[in-house]
């Protein structure tokens, strides 16, 4: 796994657990990155949307516009099914990794 | 307020997808920044410096529009490497062609003028050449048709007629030939129940069907022991004929008709898929058949007896070459042996294809240079379409580019597009042409008899896809090429607004120019046309059409088989018909101007004998009764006219037409000289009482031939044009006029009744359906050359707003403006008029033999050409001139 697809992988990890819990508009999905890693991980314009549209293409996440009286209309995401899925078999494969990490270079699991 | 999707907007490249998914992801991309701003400004930041960390990430404009458009659709660019080169270019093909479909769906307005215009531009081909298909092309529906000739002494029209004994000759000593058959026209009238009928028909060699290669679809076909003076009254119907006065009965073999008071035994019925192309006047499609039965003891059956006509069928592998030579070494032995009866002609050989067609094939070839020239038009049309939409599109092209597609692929994605432009073009232009090519068929004049059958066939999908195809590699390969060429860092890198060089390019200027130019040739073509069949209809044809009505009679069967009993028929017909309220003159005569092509008779003067008597000259003959030259307005030049006084047993007397006058008398006096017609040796001399004017009998273009009239009394013919004038309208005549003949002679067949007019316009026919056409195309290159100029100087004029409104700022008048504008709207006119006259000049020459009285250069039509192109153009600059005077030199100042 080289670096680029370690960091793109982990990129789609992250957005497809923030969705999980619940469904976001994009910029949402950038600050709880940047907030949660305490700032060690963050996205901005240029790298996030690249990111969710192809997440969206590949049907892992659905957009949808949702006007609210008031407010501008925004573009929230959700997990879909297949999304769910992927999401799922992510975390097997990173916490296996993570595993392997910790027992090879005692890396403690957060 | 800020308004945020502008500030990204501006940042941000355009994004290659289609407007609306672009708006969306503006829309939400300003959503984040603004937010992220809004969040800067909380935290404490100042407005503008947050706002430069906001947009920040998008600093690197183009790479990020590039990540987002290829995140945000299937990857079209860079591909897994094919499994194999073939299904990789198929399956790519398929691909950049769904991609052009929806790149077209997005434009309509564009999609719809680009097909609009090669629909037009492609119809017009498609339907011409289902003309050419149908009349030239299509091979004659006979049995291996390429070795069909007709054979004949070399002579204005051709093959010529040839008499029987010769033509047996021809067919004992040749050897080039499988076999050779006689054809000569018949009329036969009818009488089976009510109206007695003239039928066009043909006395053909018991072989002839044999040797086209077709059989009868009943009965049987001609033996040849009833081909014989005694056993040929056996006749073959058409399928027409026989549901027509058969009923289709089945059982109508064997049944016995009478034709001319004699009888006929039905032997056989054609299949209706017979086309009976071959008789004396090929588009008068004959309707039953019957034999020739000569033998040599027959008078007409002489060897300088040329009434017959011989069609032969080569041997398979001879050439036309040898053929010819073999029947020419024939033909000189016999002019050897018989040296009074032949002329010093060569012999020729025609194919039977181009005997028929011959006539309408320069037309035909003019019409479709023509509708060539239309394309060519609609080609430089579109061309400048994609030119223009090129300049709307290369910012997509140069980030495909970017993404990695080859200049090649970038190249091939056009030329699909083109591709399918073209095609779509092409199908609608098939509908068109299926749907024109009946309405040409009712316009086209007679002698494109095989148009009937025209129909959008198998050759002319083809010849439409190929046109399609052609087409679009035309007007696709210059936006294509100039597509591979751009400029990727310029064009990356440039403001959204500023609009490219693409759009009034010197090559959008030159293709305008050459619009200008084809449709010069094609109004040029068109102007021709107009005075030619405006100095035809104004010609002065020798006699005065208006107000007569014509109707043909025949006095054929035992109660006329003396002449007398003819000439007294017609006379008491002729009395009957003067009775009728109205009418002024009546007379009747052997064959009427325009009425089909008159019969040539030796013309042997006393005193002057020729080497050979078929050397003679050979003067159109028309049998006439005294009134004709009345009722015909044929003015009397000396003499005097004929009258009741001349009869059978009077003197024999002649009149003559001017030209024959000239041409034999240049220094005498015609009248008094005594002359012997037809038969060298024997006969009365009949003296020259008269000179008439010319009459243009062959057609209102042919200048009139020798002509002389005898009278009906002594020269007795039994097939007659009557011609009454009449002061009320002629056609309302026709039905008391047939009355009143019925009720002298209920026995006489009327037929082909029309008023004299009618013909002279029938006879205006072809050169009227030439003209229609050329205006038709002529009209259609003028429309589209004006929406081309409309195009290229409206688009200048938004190009160079700035630059007009800067004028407009530092003083410039609005006449000033304007002779800016239009000025560099007339260089584009006037290369294309200059281009276009030089070509026209060239061109025209094609339609010197449709012309008449024209010269293909004709200067007043050239000058009337160029004015119109001219008025044109200003028309359709009128447009964008005024946009142009109404810059605002702020608003256009404020637009950068």
């Amino acid at each position: 796994m080289s670096d680029r697809d370690l960091r793109k992988g982990s990129a789609e990890l992250l957005i497809l657990a923030l969705l999980e819990e619940r469904d976001r508009h994009g910029y949402e999905i950038a600050k709880l990155i940047d907030q949660r890693s305490d700032g060690a991980i963050s996205f901005h314009v240029a790298s996030l949307y690249p990111t969710l549209y192809r997440l969206e293409r590949r049907g892992l996440i659905a957009g949808k516009w949702v006007e609210r009286s008031g407010s501008r209309r925004r573009r929230f995401y959700r997990l879909t099914a297949a999304g769910q899925k992927v999401l799922d078999a992510e975390r097997r494969s990173w916490r296996a990794f993570f595993n392997a990490l910790n027992r090879v270079a005692r890396i403690r699991h957060a | 307020m800020r308004d945020w999707k502008t500030v990204v907007r501006v940042h941000l490249t355009p994004l290659p997808l289609d407007a609306a998914r672009a708006n969306d992801i503006v829309d939400e991309l300003a959503q984040h920044v603004a937010q992220h701003h809004a969040d800067l400004v909380a935290s404490g930041m100042d407005d503008d410096a947050a706002l430069a960390t906001a947009l920040k990430p998008l600093r690197d404009n183009a790479r990020v529009a590039a990540e987002i458009a290829r995140a945000d659709r299937p990857r079209p660019v860079t591909p897994a490497p094919p499994p194999s080169e073939k299904a990789g270019v198929i399956r790519d093909a398929i691909r950049d062609a769904r991609y052009a479909v929806r790149l077209l769906t997005r434009a309509p307005g564009f999609a719809t003028v680009a097909i609009v215009t090669l629909a037009v531009g492609i119809g017009a081909n498609t339907a011409i050449f289902s003309v050419l298909n149908a009349v030239l092309l299509r091979p004659l529906p006979y049995a291996d048709p390429a070795r069909l000739v007709m054979i004949g002494e070399l002579g204005s029209h051709g093959a010529g007629n040839v008499g029987y004994t010769t033509f047996l000759d021809w067919r004992d000593r040749s050897h080039g030939f499988e076999d050779m058959a006689l054809v000569r026209s018949w009329t036969a009238t009818l009488v089976t129940t009510g109206e007695p009928e003239r039928v066009p028909a043909m006395r053909v060699s018991s072989n002839f069907f044999r040797l086209l290669g077709v059989r009868p679809a009943l009965g049987r076909d001609f033996r040849p022991d009833e081909d014989t003076p005694a056993g040929w009254r056996v006749i073959i119907l058409s399928d027409h004929l026989w549901r027509r006065r058969f009923g289709a009965d089945p059982n109508v073999v064997g049944r016995v008709v009478t034709m001319n008071d004699r009888h006929y035994t039905i032997v056989g019925v054609m299949p209706a898929s017979f086309e009976p192309l071959i008789s004396e006047h090929f588009y008068q499609r004959a309707e039953m058949w019957s034999l020739v039965g000569y033998d040599t003891t027959l008078p007409f059956a002489c060897r300088s007896c040329q009434h017959l006509k011989a069609i032969g069928r080569l041997k398979a592998g001879v050439p036309m070459e040898t053929a010819r030579a073999d029947i020419d070494a024939v033909q000189s032995a016999l002019r050897a042996a018989h040296p009074t009866d032949y002329s010093r002609s060569t012999m020729t050989l025609v194919p039977l294809q181009d005997e028929l067609t011959g006539k309408v094939k320069p037309a035909l070839t003019v019409l479709m240079g023509a509708v060539a020239f239309v394309l060519l038009i609609a080609c430089a049309n579109v061309a400048n379409l994609l030119l223009a939409r090129m300049a709307q599109r290369e910012r997509d092209l140069a980030l495909r580019t970017a993404l990695g597609a080859s200049r090649a692929r970038i190249v091939r994605q056009l030329l699909v597009e083109s591709a399918l432009l073209g095609l779509a073009g092409g199908a609608a232009g098939l509908l068109l042409s299926a749907w024109s090519v009946p309405l040409l068929a009712t316009l086209a004049p007679t002698t494109m008899s095989r148009l009937a059958g025209a129909h959008v066939d198998a050759r002319v999908v083809v010849f439409s896809i190929a046109i399609a195809l052609a087409t679009a590699l035309l007007f696709g390969l210059l936006p294509a090429l100039r597509a591979s060429r751009i400029d990727l860092q310029a064009t990356l890198h440039a403001d959204v607004r500023k609009s490219s060089q693409a759009a009034t390019s010197p090559a959008r200027r030159l293709l305008v120019a050459a619009d200008v130019a084809l449709a010069v040739v094609l109004l040029a073509g068109a102007g021709l046309m107009i005075k030619s069949v405006g100095r035809l209809l104004g010609v002065d044809p020798g006699f005065n059409p208006d107000g007569v009505l014509t109707m043909q009679v025949s006095f054929v069967g035992a109660a006329y088989a003396q002449n007398e009993q003819v000439v007294t028929k017609t006379d008491q017909m002729l009395a009957k018909l003067r009775e009728l309220p109205g009418v002024e003159a009546v007379a009747a005569a052997s064959q009427i101007p325009l009425g089909g092509n008159g019969d040539c008779w030796g013309f042997h003067i006393q005193g002057r004998p020729a080497p050979t008597p078929a050397d003679d000259s050979c003067p159109e003959r028309y049998g006439v009764t005294p009134d004709y030259f009345r009722v015909m307005q044929i003015p009397l030049k000396s003499g005097r006219l004929f009258s009741d006084a001349d009869r059978a047993n009077s003197d024999a007397v002649l009149i003559v037409g001017e030209r024959t006058a000239r041409t034999l008398w240049p220094n005498d006096d015609a009248i008094g000289q005594h002359v012997r017609i037809g038969d060298h040796a024997n006969g009365p001399w009949r003296t020259i009482v008269g000179v008439v004017g010319n009459v243009r009998h062959e057609e209102l273009a042919a200048v009139p031939s020798m002509q002389m009239y005898t009278p009906q009394s002594q020269i007795t013919d039994s097939y007659l044009t009557v011609v009454i004038r009449g002061s009320a309208d002629p056609s309302r005549l026709a039905n008391e006029a047939r009355r009143a003949i019925w009720s002298v002679a209920s026995d006489v067949p009327v037929y082909e009744v029309a008023p004299l007019p009618d013909l002279v316009a029938k006879s205006v026919a072809p050169r009227r359906f030439m003209m229609v056409l050329l205006e038709l195309f002529g009209a259609v290159a003028l429309l589209m050359t004006a929406v081309g100029l409309y195009g290229v100087i409206s688009y200048s004029v938004v190009e160079r707003t700035r630059e007009l409104g800067i004028r407009a700022a530092l003083g410039a008048s609005r006449g000033d403006i304007v002779r800016l504008v239009v000025g560099s709207g007339l260089t584009i006119v006037a290369l294309g008029l200059a281009i276009g006259v030089v070509v026209a000049a060239a061109a025209t020459r094609y339609l010197q033999g449709s012309l008449y009285a024209v010269s293909p250069t004709d200067p007043t039509t050239f000058a009337a050409v160029v004015c119109v192109l001219f008025a044109v153009a200003a028309l359709a600059q009128s447009v964008p001139v005024a946009r142009a005077m109404r810059v605002d030199p702020v608003v256009a100042l404020r637009q950068d």
